[in-house]
């Protein structure tokens, strides 16, 4: 095939760059949810979130501005936030916007587009971004989290919500009784090693698969493409899906790629750090492969249809 | 026993990952690998799986992580599971520390394709000296040229010399010895002006670099990608924003006096001299090479 070309010198290098790159996170957003676990109780959550299932939804997505996580570490931070009781279309929505809807995204987006209509861009991203995770949780706020969630993900009877009657439940005996700090802090460690194990097991399948892709792949292919402005959104995405990059950074990326125009180019940097192979594995740990593979296909559409009948009036009205 | 079991194969998993990063950082791989800026980062991370390891394996399990007794997790309890993380999380990548040759091929290069306009790449670090400490640094400093401007962008006033001359007035290939912003041209051992292959691909969008380099005998390292000839090549350096991941490939293309015999890759020292072609609304650089020479890698293989 003269469009794939695998070399395990350049897998074990694009491999290690990722992992390198990805693990520190993964273990942050893990000892994240360890000591959520160890030190948050219940109450704490369903008091930040309004009772309102809409509401609270909209608050769920604007969560990563105070509280960022990139979608390396989002995941165990979210598994953790359902077992506390936090409602599936609110932990879906954080888990979708935080790694859009952040600082640090905010600031690289417009360093990326300097020159390049950088306040619009970073602001259609973000918004764009927002949208995106809020409609996907709103989606699900009817359904059993049971349907969806994978089998270890699933909160006790016990403590699952009834819709969205956000009630205070009951923490973990050892996490509100007379336990010290210092157990604590141990404990908090020891479930963020079992989240990290668990996480990381998919993470670094993501990151195999995304390495043979990013590397054997010749993504001139696609270049073609730039000229129509529905294949060019679904070329942007696939990119985005292959090159599974960090959303911190990726807007560098998105920005070489002058070619595309930029509708495409925002669709790879809202359906990127959302969905791509590396997550598609990362998100087994929380949800079940159906779901997984309903998410992609539901955000692949979601995020065309925003980049090709929305985005271009929007800039072309606003003058870019 | 299936505990003890389960919990010592997850300890030496997180041990196993903390060292393989601590060994890359100390060792200096990882300078192939990330942005200076994730360096850190990455040794902090390899600490924590060391420090979260030993806590694992020496201390007893304190608390119970959910309700009810129900637990989130597959692995504590399962010395199958523990394996199967010690064998995805920890072995390739010890497996990768003795296999992974810490650079791409040309194969890799070809399939990112090359970028083609420099003010997609990010913002040019500013250097605070003209020979700054860390050599992938640019070798102008953005001050020298008021930021990264496009052709578009008025012109800032380059610096002026006593006589209040400044570089623009002197016209190409006049290797001027009053031009002031010499200060800012790094040197080689040789006396010529030592760039990156960066430089000179800002310079296609930026006319105060054009100027300052135009008759300027310069020289450049990056691998070799051979071209339509043998006389005509490409010199290549890979960008990377985060990590060598997402590492894409810049390059100018170098037109010799005869034909070049290096290796596909290898790394050669280009001298010559960088001519500017009107090139519809844009403008290429093409580097006119009077010596080609193998020559050892650069400390950083990768530009940022």
């Amino acid at each position: 095939m003269s469009w794939f070309h695998f070399s395990w010198q350049n897998f074990w290098f694009s491999f290690l760059a990722l992992a390198f790159e990805g693990l520190p996170f993964v273990l942050v957003g893990s000892l994240i949810s360890g000591f959520i676990a160890a030190f948050v109780p219940s109450r704490i959550i369903t008091r930040f979130l309004p009772k309102n299932r809409f509401l609270a939804t909209l608050v769920s997505g604007l969560l990563g501005l105070i509280f960022p996580v990139c979608e390396c570490g989002v995941v165990p931070v979210v598994r953790r936030l359902l077992d506390k009781g936090l409602p599936l279309s609110c932990g879906l929505t954080y888990m979708l916007a935080s790694p859009i809807v952040n600082p640090l995204v905010a600031i690289s987006t417009y360093a990326a587009f300097r020159g390049q209509h950088p306040e619009l861009n970073t602001a259609v991203r973000l918004i764009s971004g927002y949208l995106v995770a809020v409609v996907v949780g709103l989606s699900v706020s009817r359904v059993d989290p049971a349907r969806l969630l994978g089998g270890k993900a699933i909160p006790s009877r016990s403590r699952r919500r009834s819709a969205l009657s956000i009630a205070a439940m009951p923490d973990a005996p050892d996490a509100s009784g007379d336990v010290s700090v210092i157990q604590r802090v141990i404990g908090a460690v020891q479930l963020a090693s079992d989240d990290f194990i668990d996480t990381a097991i998919y993470f670094m399948i993501g990151a195999a698969v995304a390495s043979v892709f990013n590397t054997a792949v010749d993504q001139r292919i696609i270049l073609p493409l730039a000229s129509s402005p529905i294949l060019s959104v679904v070329a942007m995405m696939l990119i985005a899906g292959v090159l599974t990059l960090c959303s911190t950074s990726d807007a560098f990326i998105a920005a070489t790629f002058t070619s595309f125009p930029i509708p495409a180019r925002m669709a790879f940097l809202i359906f990127g750090p959302m969905f791509d192979f590396k997550l598609l594995f990362l998100y087994s740990a929380l949800l079940k492969k159906r779901t997984v593979l309903a998410l992609g296909v539901g955000l692949f559409i979601i995020v065309g249809v925003l980049c090709v009948a929305f985005l271009p009036g929007i800039y072309a009205n606003l003058g870019s | 026993m299936r505990t003890w079991a389960a919990k010592f194969f997850n300890g030496i998993t997180l041990l196993g990952l903390g060292g393989v990063l601590i060994a890359f950082f100390i060792n200096g791989r990882i300078d192939q690998y990330l942005h200076p800026q994730f360096r850190l980062w990455e040794l902090a991370g390899g600490i924590g799986f060391c420090i979260s390891g030993a806590i694992y394996l020496v201390t007893k399990k304190s608390m119970d992580c959910c309700v009810d007794g129900q637990c989130i997790h597959s692995n504590p309890r399962s010395p199958v599971r523990a394996v199967v993380a010690l064998g995805v999380i920890a072995v390739p990548l010890i497996a990768g520390t003795v296999f992974s040759k810490d650079s791409y091929d040309q194969q890799a290069i070809l399939n990112r394709g090359f970028v083609q306009d420099a003010r997609g790449l990010p913002l040019r670090n500013v250097a605070k000296d003209a020979t700054p400490a860390n050599p992938n640094q640019p070798a102008i400093p953005s001050e020298a040229l008021g930021g990264d401007k496009d052709e578009n962008s008025i012109e800032p006033p380059l610096p002026q010399d006593g006589n209040g001359n400044t570089a623009s007035q002197n016209g190409p290939g006049q290797d001027s010895k009053d031009d002031s912003s010499e200060q800012y041209l790094p040197r080689a051992e040789d006396g010529n002006v030592a760039l990156e292959v960066s430089d000179l691909l800002y310079s296609e969008t930026e006319e105060s670099l054009r100027k300052m380099f135009s008759g300027k005998t310069v020289e450049v390292i990056g691998q070799y990608l051979p071209g339509s000839d043998k006389s005509e090549f490409k010199i290549v350096r890979m960008f990377i924003v985060c990590c060598a991941a997402d590492a894409r490939p810049i390059s100018v293309p170098v037109k010799a006096q005869g034909p070049v015999s290096v290796a596909d890759m290898s790394w050669v020292k280009v001298i010559g001299k960088p001519e500017f072609v009107a090139n519809g609304d844009r403008t290429k650089v093409v580097l006119k090479a009077v010596q080609v020479q193998p020559t050892d890698p650069p400390a950083e293989a990768m530009l940022y």
